[in-house]
């Protein structure tokens, strides 16, 4: 499932930076994320979530880890998921640029794998509700920032 | 005085009372004092490695007792198991997992909350590895090889026929039609699951295994010989198989969870139950069809079927596991030239492993002809429509004709009986036929796409003749034990299992046709191996052609000893008697005679000197054929242009099954067998994503047909006994699963064809339908 996006905050590109690594700011930014442990500072975290595709709903102990970090360009995210009967692999890229007006433009792609019962019983809602929760991932985050 | 209801009667069934009160006594009915429940951990991947299992979390749940692994059944050398054709499948696996939903760890507990909650909490760490999910993928150079343990993802291939010659007589025909013909994977999706209930009695070294089952008396053969060197005897084997909620095939196959819950009783000394839930039952459980076949038909220049041609490559998934006779890989696909007199043919079936759930099954099909007949029906529609012909008047020029039976086949069978050109004549009659086409012309200048569709088939059931079919050795026989009581009534037994077709009532009927017993003075058992004579099971349509004809056999043996016993009540010479429904008579004194009744209290109470007492027989029958069972079947369908929709305006059966026991069980079963074809034609697939994620896991996704979506069956009939089972029978479970698919398909390719479409792959779902119309640019757009 391929996924991807762009959106525009209205804060400076480092700004930007420091808050999409920093997993204790983004992780309140994720629907259904519950607890946020990071195991190694500015690379690997941990993270316990809910989701739920329509009446499907799994809790996922999941590994994250910032793969590749060029500050403040680009950066690159591993993450792997476990839920009882189910499996999820993210490989998410995210790319700053300088927008108009001291703005930042963030485009992000992210390419999930979802294996298992999840897959199974959601399979035709998966894409759409998950672009769905990226777009409510990057809204909350882009409030956050802009505050 | 009871009415006998004999052959031909359509009496009410007689296990109807306990199934419509609710009072049928199934799997999960079963109830053992400390029972145990078994659930099962399964694979979130397709294909991984299986780096660890924890299941320290799960044990701290209150009521989980245990779990069994791989590596727990690798010491007693069971953690995988042989399968029917010669492959070997994983009970559990030891290192790696080859498909979505396997089984992976068991967790048994004291009660099913206590077990889900364990199941979910069993943690697994895998290594995902590449997945193989298009078979034709999976036999490319290079490819990941599914199984470590073959040299290639390469199964078996088979083939049957004259290559050579049907190549000449391709060379020489006038027209050739070519199509790919995609049979998909479906499910059988029985309304109860599967499920067991071990209970191993370890005093006395006992087994009883109580399971939804359709060849009981093969399972305690096969659990026998598979756990024999862990102390199951035979005779310390009894398999119960109690009510089925429908089988169709899929209670053929040995399931890793019945051995697990074996197993686990064994490892607990307690009875440990499983019962699968509706997701593990579609994801799992063996699948039916997934045959991609490539078919070639050729004619002369008269428009007559000189040779027919098709090269298929079978998906069995990571083993084959299906559940067929031994010496037939491919089933019985060599019925394919169907109902059609030519006489050079050619067929071959390549097998691939693929990460996907393993099988398949006779999916209400005797192995294999439901394919044969789809891709033939097609062929024969496309040549007709080819050539400018009647799809109809095709047939009626190429089919056998009456005179010729028993008809040899290009691909080796012997049809026993037929008369096609009839069946088709009565469907043709029934629906109007030449009116139809009438209107369809006058819609099609009007823009509305009406389609006629014909299925022609003939089915092969009844395996069957010991010479060739068996199962992991063991002839395809079938039998019946009959008891007659003093008072007249009788018990009867088989080795055969209903799973709702009506065998209380049928077997009963036939042996009241030949001892003038009243059917409902009969009880009919199976099921439970102490009790009932050894047999094959329920599948294929083989229990009338089989069991069916051991009934028959064994009451003939009753009424010659009830004969002796006449005689001897009467004074007269056995060759002075003469039978007539429920007595015998003194030759010229018809008042002069026994009832059957009479003769039975005899058999217990004034034998005669020298003779045996009681009443009874027991007969194993070996048939020397299969039966052909067959019919026309014609639908009609209107296509909505601006949805794709396919209305399925009227759908006439003509069904020839030789002689009809109970002509209103006939027509249930032909009911049911219409909507099991009506739903691969047009709603059900099993699909599987690129990970091999299975996207039809659940009822919301894997669509079955409800009475709503269902059409209304219009039933004819006509008659050709078989000429050499007892009562000329033939099977009829699976013929209009067999023959319904290709009725469907043919009607939505006839209203389309105009258009330039030629074949439509099953199931013709409307977004399908809309693209077809979109991409020859007759559909309705706002």
């Amino acid at each position: 499932m391929q996924l991807s996006g762009t959106v525009n905050i209205k804060a400076p590109r480092q700004k930007v930076w420091n808050f999409l690594t920093d997993p204790n700011q983004v992780a309140p930014c994720a629907p259904g994320v519950e607890a946020v442990e990071v195991v190694e500072p500015g690379r690997k975290f941990r993270a316990i979530a809910a989701i739920g595709f329509g009446s499907v709903k799994a809790r996922f102990n999941g590994d994250g880890e910032f793969v590749e970090l060029e500050a403040p360009d680009r950066a690159k995210i591993k993450a792997h998921g476990n839920a009882p009967g189910s499996a999820a692999d993210v490989m998410s890229e995210m790319f700053l640029s300088d927008g108009p007006d001291g703005t930042t433009e963030m485009r992000w792609t992210a390419d999930i794998v979802v294996v298992g019962q999840l897959a199974s019983l959601a399979a035709r809602m998966m894409a759409p509700v998950s672009q769905k929760l990226a777009e409510q991932f990057f809204a909350a985050a882009k409030k956050k920032i802009e505050n | 005085m009871a009415e006998i209801n004999g052959l031909g009667h359509s009496m009410k069934r007689k296990e109807d009372p306990r199934f419509l009160q609710g009072k049928g006594n199934y799997i999960d009915d079963i109830k053992l004092p400390g029972m145990l429940w078994l659930g099962i951990v399964r694979s979130p991947y397709a294909h991984a490695r299986i780096k660890n299992i924890d299941t320290s979390k799960a044990a701290k749940i209150p009521g989980v007792a245990g779990f069994v692994t791989g590596k727990d059944l690798e010491k007693y050398n069971l953690h995988w198991m042989p399968t029917l054709m010669g492959d070997t499948q994983m009970v559990l696996p030891v290192d790696t997992v080859k498909y979505q939903a396997q089984e992976v760890v068991a967790v048994i507990a004291t009660d099913r909350y206590a077990v889900a909650d364990g199941v979910a909490a069993v943690e697994v760490e895998y290594e995902p590895l590449p997945v193989v999910v298009d078979p034709y993928k999976a036999l490319e150079p290079g490819a990941t090889k599914v199984r470590d343990d073959k040299q290639s993802n390469h199964i078996w291939h088979w083939g049957a026929g004259d290559e050579a010659a049907t190549a000449q007589a391709f060379e020489a025909a006038a027209t050739v039609v070519k199509e790919h013909i995609y049979i998909p994977r479906i499910h059988v999706a029985s309304i109860e699951t599967c499920g067991c209930l071990a209970n191993w009695d370890p005093i006395n070294k006992h087994l009883d295994m109580y399971m939804t089952t359709q060849a009981p008396h093969a399972i305690r053969t096969v659990l026998a010989l598979v756990a024999g060197h862990v102390g199951l005897s035979e005779e310390n084997i009894r398999v119960i198989s109690p009510d089925i909620g429908g089988g169709f095939g899929g209670k053929v196959p040995v399931y890793p969870g019945y051995v697990i819950a074996v197993a686990a009783s064994v490892l607990l000394g307690k009875p440990v139950k499983w019962i699968e839930d509706r997701s593990e039952n579609l994801q799992a459980d063996s699948f039916a069809r997934d045959y991609h076949i490539d078919a070639e038909l050729a004619a002369d220049k008269d428009g007559r079927i000189t040779a027919m041609r098709m090269k298929t490559l079978a998906d069995h998934g990571y083993s084959d596991s299906q559940a067929a006779p031994s010496k037939f890989p491919a089933g019985l696909f060599s019925i394919a030239t169907g109902s059609y007199d030519f006489q050079k043919a050619f067929v071959e079936v390549d097998a691939a492993y693929t990460n996907k759930p393993p099988g398949g099954v006779a999916y209400r099909c005797s192995f294999r002809v439901t394919e044969a007949v789809h891709a033939m029906e097609r062929l024969v529609d496309i040549m007709a429509h080819e050539r400018g012909e009647d799809p109809a008047a095709f047939r009626m020029k190429n089919f056998i004709r009456p005179e010729q039976f028993p008809y040899h086949s290009a691909l080796g069978w012997e049809y026993d009986s037929g008369n096609y050109h009839a069946a088709l004549q009565k469907a043709m009659d029934m629906i109007g036929y030449a009116d139809l086409l009438k209107e369809q012309t006058e819609k099609r200048a009007r823009g509305e796409f009406m389609g006629i569709g014909i299925s022609s088939f003939t089915e092969i059931v009844g395996a069957g003749p010991s010479s060739q079919f068996d199962i992991i050795g063991i002839k395809m026989f079938d039998s019946a034990e009959i008891r007659i009581h003093p008072t007249g009534k009788a018990i009867a037994r088989f080795g055969t299992k209903s799973q709702g077709q009506g065998h209380e009532t049928t077997y009963a009927q036939i042996i009241a046709e030949e001892l003038g017993i009243p059917a409902e003075h009969i009880k009919v058992e199976e099921g439970d191996t102490d009790t009932a004579p050894y047999g094959l099971g329920t599948y294929a349509s083989r229990s009338t052609p089989t069991a069916g004809a051991a009934a028959s056999m064994a009451a003939r043996k009753i009424r010659e000893k009830a004969r002796k016993i006449a005689a001897h009540l009467l004074e007269a010479a056995e060759e002075d008697l003469v039978w007539d429904t429920n007595k015998f008579y003194v030759k010229g004194s018809p008042d002069k005679a026994k009832t059957i009744q009479e003769i039975a209290f005899a058999a217990y109470t004034n034998h005669p000197q020298g003779m045996e007492a009681g009443l009874e027989a027991v007969n194993y029958y070996d048939p020397p054929n299969l039966t052909f069972p067959f019919g026309s079947y014609i639908c009609v369908v209107d296509i909505d242009r601006g949805t794709g929709q396919v209305k399925v305006r009227r759908f006439v059966a003509v069904d020839d099954c030789g002689t009809r026991i109970n002509p209103m069980i006939v027509e249930g079963q032909i009911h049911g067998g219409l909507n099991m074809g009506f739903a691969p034609a047009m709603m059900e697939e099993m699909q599987y994503d690129e990970h091999g994620n299975i996207t039809g896991g659940t009822f919301m996704d894997y669509l079955l047909p409800t009475a709503v979506e269902s059409p209304r069956w219009e039933l004819g009939e006509t008659t050709t006994p078989s000429p050499h089972h007892p009562i000329g029978a033939k099977g009829v479970g699976e013929s209009a699963t067999v023959g319904a698919p290709p009725a469907f398909a043919n009607a939505v390719v006839d209203a389309l064809w105009h258009l330039g479409v030629r074949h439509v792959d099953i199931p013709i779902t409307a977004p399908k339908v809309y693209d077809l119309l979109k991409k020859h640019g007759a559909a309705l757009e706002e």
